[in-house]
């Protein structure tokens, strides 16, 4: 199970780096509020290094790039743009001082680069990527052997020699560690080692909620908001949806199972917006990638973006876009 | 519609990735494929008037229907033949190709072969049913070549019992993005198929009228035309353009809002039911009927039954979870619809069915 769920990371990046070399990444709101300016060039650096290191990787990435339709390129847009945003919102409000501190705790992070950009825009934050080790150990050999990573993200130390496996990445701003993050006797530990409970941390969960039982992912939500003092918890996932006759989920789960045995545990239990976030304690508020495509892009942007691709139907887009959320709580100990 | 010469398709960094990428991809095309009308040969040497079926003829279109129906590709030189014949079918067909009742009619199918077949159980076999579709056969579904093929060889075979107008993706350019063009490319080795379906579908009548009464068409109205007579006048044979009557008619889509509206799709418009309600009063219609919609309960009426709306393609894309509909219009010109649900692919093997794509 842990390999199929880590598999979804290469599909998520290959989705990512299509929106981007098709130019819907980075969104000109992004461009507008954080440093973006080497964003393409961080993924096409990334891009490059799985290449000499895994073909198959690689070619899910050419395959994701050809076959490119615009309702996964809109997708993985708003899912990228909305978490950013509301990421960047947080931090802004929470970083009005020269001497403020953020910590930011990407669960699940795959091989998610959000960290180069945020770290290059807020010299407050500190970052932690967790995933589990073959995850971790597969980007760390690839941040610590490219000297542009390297140079960005401020690694010491001799080049590693090559094929050696490189187990972790840290340094003073950015540690990037093996963790099955659903195990407390890992995560407690790590996150003692690596941040500090009294300082106001932002948890990212990325499709990772979804991958998990019932009962691990309530355990997860516990432990780490008991652990914080003050947090904020972005996370985005699919719902199954509540509606009679809605069947979204219950395929989804069908084919994702029948296909490559990938099962959504909790996709039908927490299948509505209300019950997505009442998982979270605290204060929430949650949309669906529709609601956001709809209420929260600016006109031009829209246009933009139909300038990119030909959008053939909009009825496919709401039906699609209306099982996925993104649900943030603010808590307070 | 939004893609046009002067929109960069294809950016500095997507060649930057690709010129990297594509070392391990064989086959791929980076560019668009070249488009122009007309160079697949099939409609070089037309018939000058309908043609008869010949015995020889009717057993070879009959001995492709038989390998169509177990969803099996014919091959290219067979594929040409088909559809130079259909050419010289569809050439004396109209804008506005009149039918008669009874007929099933029928929205998008694109490319859910097996679910095509369902459609002909709940609505029956043609030709002893009489069929209307309104266009979008192929892209998106896997399996657009042996749907359009199937369509396109009952329409030769049967070509008073089985109407087949042109939808929106019934199109150089859109094809080129959501699926067929790949699909041709990937089960016949060239993009030879692709271009002699795209030059055949130049040829697909636009728009029906059934009994005078029913205006069925793939998209919805146009603020250029006011008259059925105005969609006799057009010059369809073409690529479908990007903008004017012909493209409203295959983009348009009906909405609440009165009047016509900006289309939030790439093109045509969105128009009210003022605009609907005049169009039948004028051409003394009782309906308009038309596809183009993913609708849930796979039909719905819009503008207190002067519009309905059918989609043909269950779980569209493998994932939508709607439900499908056909509507049967007896001689009496009493209407009834038929719903139906995916059919379970049989003998499509697991192992070869592609996922549709998710946020994972």
């Amino acid at each position: 199970m842990e390999r199929v769920i880590q598999e979804t990371d290469n599909d998520a990046f290959s989705c990512k780096i299509s929106a981007i070399t098709k130019r819907y990444l980075p969104s000109s709101e992004q461009k507008k509020i954080g440093n973006y300016e080497h964003y393409e060039d961080i993924h096409l650096e990334f891009c490059k290094e799985i290449k000499s290191r895994s073909r198959r990787k690689y070619a899910n990435i050419t395959k994701a790039c050809r076959h490119s339709l615009p309702v996964m390129n809109y997708g993985t847009y708003l899912r990228t743009v909305s978490i950013d945003l509301k990421l960047t919102q947080w931090l802004k409000n929470n970083l009005e001082n020269p001497a403020d501190k953020v910590q930011v705790i990407n669960l699940g992070c795959g091989s998610d680069l959000r960290m180069m950009t945020f770290l290059a825009s807020f010299p407050g934050v500190q970052w932690l990527d967790l995933d589990y080790k073959d995850v971790v150990t597969f980007k760390s050999t690839i941040l610590r052997s490219n000297a542009k990573f390297r140079a960005s993200l401020q690694i010491e130390g001799d080049l590693p020699e090559e094929p050696s496996s490189i187990e972790n990445v840290i340094t003073d701003r950015y540690q990037l560690l093996p963790c099955n993050v659903t195990d407390d006797e890992q995560l407690i530990p790590i996150l003692k080692k690596y941040t500090d409970f009294s300082v106001p941390a932002v948890i990212l969960t990325e499709c990772v909620l979804c991958y998990l039982h019932e009962s691990k992912a309530s355990q997860l939500i516990s432990t780490v908001t008991g652990l914080y003092k003050q947090g904020y918890w972005i996370s985005y996932d699919p719902i199954g949806g509540s509606q009679t006759n809605d069947r979204f989920g219950s395929i989804m789960q069908d084919n994702l199972m029948e296909s490559r045995q990938l099962s959504m545990p909790t996709l039908m239990v927490f299948n509505s917006e209300d019950k997505y976030k009442e998982r979270f304690p605290g204060k929430s508020e949650i949309q669906t990638m529709w609601d956001y495509y709809q209420n929260h892009l600016e006109d031009s942007e829209r246009q933009r973006l139909k300038t990119l691709q030909f959008l053939d139907e909009i009825e496919e887009l709401q039906v699609i876009f209306s099982h996925y959320v993104i649900c943030t709580t603010n808590w307070r100990i | 519609m939004d893609v046009d010469t002067d929109v960069p398709m294809h950016d500095a960094v997507e060649d930057q990735l690709d010129s990297t990428l594509d070392e391990e991809a064989p086959g791929f095309d980076n560019g668009l494929a070249s488009s122009s009308p007309g160079t697949s040969g099939i409609a070089d040497n037309k018939a000058t008037k309908p043609v008869e079926l010949t015995g020889s003829s009717i057993g070879q279109l009959d001995a492709w229907l038989e390998k169509l129906s177990q969803c099996q590709c014919l091959s290219e030189e067979d594929v040409a033949k088909l559809c130079k014949m259909a050419v010289d079918v569809l050439q004396f067909e109209d804008n506005v190709q009149p039918v008669s009742v009874p007929v099933t009619i029928c929205g998008d199918v694109h490319g859910q072969f097996h679910d095509l077949i369902e459609l002909f159980k709940i609505g029956g076999p043609c030709p002893d049913t009489n069929y209307l579709f309104m266009g979008d056969y192929v892209d998106r579904g896997y399996y657009s070549v042996e749907t359009v093929s199937y369509l396109v060889a009952l329409k030769v075979r049967y070509p008073s019992r089985i109407t087949i107008l042109r939808g929106n993706h019934e199109s150089r350019q859109i094809t080129q993005v959501y699926g067929f063009y790949d699909e041709c490319l990937r089960k016949y080795g060239s993009a030879n198929v692709w271009k002699m379906f795209t030059d055949l579908f130049d040829y697909f009548p636009i728009t029906a009228l059934v009994d005078n009464k029913i205006f069925c068409l793939h998209g919805g109205l146009s603020p250029m035309i006011e008259t059925v007579d105005q969609v006799r006048e057009l010059n369809r044979i073409q690529e479908v353009p990007h903008e004017g009557p012909m493209c409203d008619l295959l983009w348009s889509d009906p909405d609440d809002r009165g009047g016509w509206g900006i289309s939030p799709r790439g093109a045509g418009f969105t128009f009210g039911q003022d605009i609907s309600e005049q169009f039948n009063h004028t051409n003394d219609l009782s309906l308009i009927a038309r596809a183009h919609q993913l609708v849930m309960e796979g039909y719905a009426w819009s503008h207190q039954q002067s519009v309905v709306t059918i989609f043909s393609a269950p779980n569209y894309c493998y994932r939508c979870g709607n439900q499908a509909a056909i509507m049967e219009v007896d001689d009496t010109m009493n209407r009834q619809f038929l719903q139906y649900n995916p059919s379970v692919r049989p003998g499509e093997p697991t192992v070869s069915r592609k996922t549709p794509d998710y946020f994972l």
